[in-house]
């Protein structure tokens, strides 16, 4: 059911896509109940039912879980670089050296520099390597598979897995969306010489 | 079916009380006349955003479904619509319908067409705000007031339910005496008139007039629209032409379930007796 005007550009608030805290519909107010809630949240906001299902979801995928948070930043960071998502690149550089990688680091995942250049340890190559055919377009072999395992317990991998496909939907999204990166951000971005 | 056939936890909500019994639809909201307080700012030229007819008989279904036991239909002036009448005697086999109107399109053509709900469980709701033609005429249109006194009687006579509804910022026991002796002169008794107090969102803000209203202002009763479901029928309103999704529960409509269950969640969700004082209704 839509509206019979076929152009719905000049119909509602949200001309950038993004709901502002006074048109925040009830489902979605209390993501904006303490500022701010970042350009994701108020994009989904126009659809508060997919928002307050996504949501959980993202957390879950992303956020605090069994696996530690520098390596769940390994996988954000080099499959928003894979997929060439400015807004998750920037936002999760940030967010990585917050979880303690180093620049260099952050600069491999991010493709400006090898990963034999800043990476060393052998389960973290492996997880870069099932990262990069998982976020690829090609087909996942074998191979692949059976080298992942050798580092990685199944439940790890099957939520690392999960974590690049999440990770590639917000991609899409945010590319999609033209999502705007956030000023402490760009700030931050800049002071660390990674803008 | 009616809501005592009817389980579920939607019916269970409405029996006892924990929400409104009535699911409203914004037909549509294009209308032939542009009032001050017009909440949708409605008028001759606005984006229409009509709910379509099938969809509009798939709520009323599943609202009777689902355990809801009114159902309110208004716009914009929603017999813009032709097939209005038709539409509204086939909603009215599920649920009775309260459907507001402005009345001024009753001439003969439409008043031939509207008799199709004679004796059914229709009510037009139409509005009428003072006994005098100018105060009247000044918030909604010229002639507004000579059109509607000239539609009611006809109307009664045909044998369909007429309520007033009265919007005023404030109005004197004196005036408020001269209106009620009007519309009971009309063949409308009292018990059929309701007087709300005119909400500050569409043009009203524009104006100044009308009292802030809350969430917790305003009845939770499910409101679909074709641009989604709201908190309301006081909520799917338009200001500087952009629909307000402040008061918007889900762009899902169907199935009602879909909303319906996420306004109950929402309404358990709020405080005791954090219901209005403000009678708008
Ligand atoms: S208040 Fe009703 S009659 Fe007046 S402009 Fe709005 S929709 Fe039309």
């Amino acid at each position: 059911m839509r509206a019979l005007a076929e152009d719905h550009s000049d119909l509602d608030h949200h001309s950038d896509l993004l709901v502002g805290p006074d048109q925040a519909p009830l489902l979605a107010r209390p993501y904006y109940a303490s500022g701010d809630p970042g350009p994701i949240v108020a994009a989904l906001a126009q659809v508060p039912e997919l928002l307050e299902t996504a949501m959980p979801f993202l957390g879950a995928a992303l956020g605090p879980s069994g696996i530690d948070w520098r390596t769940k930043e390994i996988v954000i960071v080099r499959t928003s670089a894979l997929a060439g998502c400015r807004y998750c690149v920037q936002a999760h550089t940030v967010v990585a050296l917050d979880a303690g990688l180093s620049l260099d680091e952050v600069r491999a995942l991010r493709t400006d520099i090898a990963v034999a250049d800043a990476f060393t340890d052998p389960r973290e190559l492996a997880l870069l390597d099932w990262v990069d055919v998982v976020a690829g377009s090609g087909p996942v072999t074998d191979d692949a598979r059976a080298a992942v395992r050798r580092r990685w317990a199944g439940h790890e991998v099957v939520e690392l897995t999960a974590l690049v496909g999440a990770t590639l939907l917000l991609n899409r999204f945010a590319t999609a969306l033209a999502l705007p990166t956030g000023p402490d951000t760009t700030a931050r971005l800049a002071t660390e010489g990674l803008s | 079916m009616t809501a005592s056939t009817v389980d579920g936890p939607i019916a269970g909500a409405v029996a006892e009380g924990t929400l409104p019994g009535r699911v409203w639809m914004y037909a549509n909201y294009h209308c032939n006349i542009a009032c001050v307080y017009c909440l949708t700012e409605s008028g001759p030229r606005v984006a229409p955003r009509v709910l379509d007819a099938q969809a509009m008989l798939d709520v009323a279904r599943q609202a009777a479904e689902l355990g809801f036991t009114d159902l309110g239909v208004t716009g914009g002036e929603i017999f813009l619509r032709p097939e209005m009448p038709d539409l509204l005697a086939e909603i009215s086999r599920h649920l009775p319908v309260i459907a507001l109107t402005n009345a001024t399109l009753f001439q003969r053509r439409l008043l031939d067409r509207i008799d199709v709900l004679a004796g059914l469980p229709v009510a037009l709701q139409i509005s009428l705000d003072r006994p005098d033609a100018d105060a009247n005429d000044a918030m909604r249109a010229p002639d507004n007031f000579a059109k509607v006194v000239a539609a009611i009687p006809e109307l009664v006579a045909r044998g369909i339910s007429v309520r007033i509804a009265t919007t005023v910022e404030s109005i004197d026991d004196v005036e408020l005496d001269r209106l009620c002796a009007l519309h009971r002169g009309l063949g409308v008794p009292d018990e059929d008139h309701v007087i709300r107090p005119i909400v500050a969102r569409g043009r009203a803000i524009d104006h100044g007039l009308g009292v802030g209203a809350v969430v917790t202002d305003l009845p939770a009763e499910l409101t679909i629209t074709a641009d989604g479901a709201f908190w309301s029928p006081f909520g799917p309103t338009v200001h500087g032409g952009l629909l307000d999704t402040d008061l918007l529960i889900t762009r899902t409509t169907a199935p009602l379930s879909v909303p319906a269950k996420a306004l109950l969640r929402l309404v358990e969700g709020q405080p005791r007796g954090a219901d209005s004082a403000l009678n708008i209704r």
